[in-house]
């Protein structure tokens, strides 16, 4: 995530830090005393950006709309007719759970500056129990956060929220058709408070050991896609394979919700690239240039590298490819040339091809709808191509390719770790896996009583 | 036992055989036939014995106790029922060869 009016936008009010901003944190039961220098605060109204504030609010709506029902519709075509429903209910309860854990917690864990000792860590617990984003009409101010100080905090705070969703729901691809839903519920708010948020916090709350080092994560090709790639290999071989795996065709029940599911991933993707500039300038519409190319570069180079090894070019296929494409543009979009994008968008499709059908077959696990294969290869390829293609002339930065691997490896690394550590909690209190009776009756009728009309 | 009963028995043993054995069965002549119903016992218990499917054993006898309480059904001659099924729009286009490699592609991958 980038903070272009960072230092030029002003005035950027540390100083009105007032009491009044945490009276609603719990009626005063949050340690005051924990805020750094730097935090969110509040600032005068009319400091703030309306065509900035006006962008982000517009592609917070569209990165919620790649989730629901963009997500939600990609997967659910993917999997069996009797699972179509679960699928489904997964990514809508993944969405409500992660928003209000957002706002108790995981925005404050990840977009505070925290303590001088974990700082680079961990944030605090500024905004933690549902405190800030204040906005003080009558006084003229309104909180800002110090990583957007030309947006209102309300703003901010959402946008990033809709990263957080999508995040978790994109786990749900590895996991579909047998796991249990409540214990679904509940390792998602496990893994967003103990995975997304610390990462999230690494790369993009300033001082994050990760921004500090010069690690480039635009859009979340780290903190999206590699940390969800990771999670979702682990998920698959905690879970085991889906009974019949292997032996029985698993039928796809519908791949036109998967095409219409990839529509709205692309046209939501403009949010997710071009909101990350947090501004409505040039680099948002070379980031959003970039992010289109690279969609139609990486499907070109997944039916390229289909045709070539199966002489089919698949509707699955296409979509497969323009969402490799995607990813792997995230975390370069605002550093990249459209001759940039072309080069990550083409070798994307290819490498993402190989991630989901023969780097699959070695890695022997179930990853069901290839969410490693994917959005995990993807994310790496993103993530070391920025480092190569960088142009300091668009962002005035200079990559580093051995900053760029350290990114991966810390966030591959922690990410399978932690999400291991999180299964084995949520396996204390639930069951991971449904009977096999229910998986064979389907997840639709044996977990929600729904079935699918025909 | 009640007819709905034995369809959602026979309904259960058709989906069994046909994950676990590929074989295709019709579950209506299982409801109402019982010497199509027996002999699909028979092979169910079979299949069980060499595949080791535990499942199968359980319903070959659930269908076997239900069975016992059909009475045998009527003859009829072959061209009065397939016309009453073409009538009926009963009629399911067999799986061809294409359907069967369609299906194929799905086992152990979705690309």
């Amino acid at each position: 995530m980038h903070w272009p009016h960072f230092q030029e936008k002003g005035p950027f009010m540390h100083q009105t830090r007032v009491s009044h901003l945490l009276l609603p944190a719990l009626l005063g039961a949050l340690p005051l005393g924990a805020w750094a220098d730097g935090g969110p605060a509040l600032a005068l109204a009319n400091t703030l950006n309306g065509a900035d504030t006006a962008w982000l609010m517009v592609s917070t709506a569209l990165v919620l709309l790649m989730t629901l029902p963009g997500i939600a519709l990609f997967y659910g075509g993917m999997v069996r007719q009797i699972n179509v429903i679960n699928t489904m209910a997964s990514v809508v309860g993944i969405a409500a759970v992660v928003s209000v854990l957002w706002f108790a917690v995981a925005y404050s864990l990840a977009f505070t500056p925290g303590s001088a000792d974990l700082g680079a860590f961990i944030g605090g617990l500024q905004r933690m129990g549902f405190s800030g984003l204040e906005y003080l009409g009558s006084a003229g101010q309104v909180a800002v956060s110090h990583v957007a100080p030309h947006v209102p905090e309300s703003v901010f705070s959402m946008f990033q929220l809709t990263f957080a969703i999508i995040t978790c729901a994109l786990v749900v691809g590895a996991l579909v058709e047998r796991m249990h839903f409540g214990a679904l519920l509940g390792f998602a708010s496990l893994w967003l408070l103990l995975v997304y948020a610390p990462i999230a916090h690494w790369v993009w709350e300033p001082s994050g050991w990760l921004a500090k080092l010069g690690a480039l994560d635009f859009a979340g090709g780290a903190v999206v896609h590699i940390n969800a790639g990771a999670a979702a290999l682990v998920v698959a071989y905690a879970l085991g394979p889906r009974t019949g795996y292997g032996r029985e065709p698993f039928i796809p029940f519908n791949l036109g919700l998967t095409m219409a599911g990839t529509g709205l991933l692309w046209v939501g993707w403009f949010g997710f690239n071009a909101g990350s500039a947090l501004a409505a300038d040039g680099r948002a519409g070379l980031a959003m240039a970039v992010t289109h190319l690279a969609a139609a570069a990486g499907a070109m180079a997944w039916m390229a590298a289909e045709w070539l090894a199966r002489r089919r070019a698949s509707l699955l296929g296409l979509c497969s490819g323009v969402v490799a494409g995607l990813v792997a543009i995230t975390p370069a979009a605002g550093f990249v040339t459209l001759r940039g994008a072309l080069v990550i968008g083409l070798v994307a499709g290819v490498a993402c091809y190989w991630g989901a059908t023969a780097l699959k077959r070695w890695l022997r696990a179930d990853d069901s709808l290839d969410v490693f294969g994917v959005h995990g290869v993807g994310g790496l390829v993103g993530a070391l191509l920025t480092g190569v293609l960088a142009d300091p002339a668009i962002s005035g930065v200079q990559a580093s390719v051995a900053a760029q691997l350290v990114a991966c490896v810390a966030v591959l690394g922690y990410s399978v770790v932690m999400t291991t550590v999180v299964l084995w909690i949520t396996s204390r209190f639930v069951s991971l896996r449904v009977s096999e009776e229910q998986e064979r009756t389907g997840l639709d009728l044996a977990l929600h009583n729904e079935q699918l009309g025909h | 036992m009640s007819p709905s009963d034995l369809f959602g028995i026979a309904a259960h043993m058709h989906v069994l055989l046909r994950r676990k054995t590929g074989r295709v069965t019709d579950t209506e002549w299982m409801a109402c036939n019982a010497e199509y119903a027996r002999e699909i016992a028979r092979f169910a218990r079979e299949r069980a014995r060499v595949d080791g499917h535990v499942e199968l054993l359980v319903w070959a006898e659930k269908l076997e106790s239900a069975i016992a309480t059909l009475a045998p059904a009527p003859r009829k001659p072959l061209v009065q029922s397939a016309a009453e099924a073409l009538r009926a729009g009963q009629v399911q286009p067999v799986p061809g060869p294409e359907d069967a490699t369609a299906q194929a592609k799905y086992i152990g991958r979705l690309r």
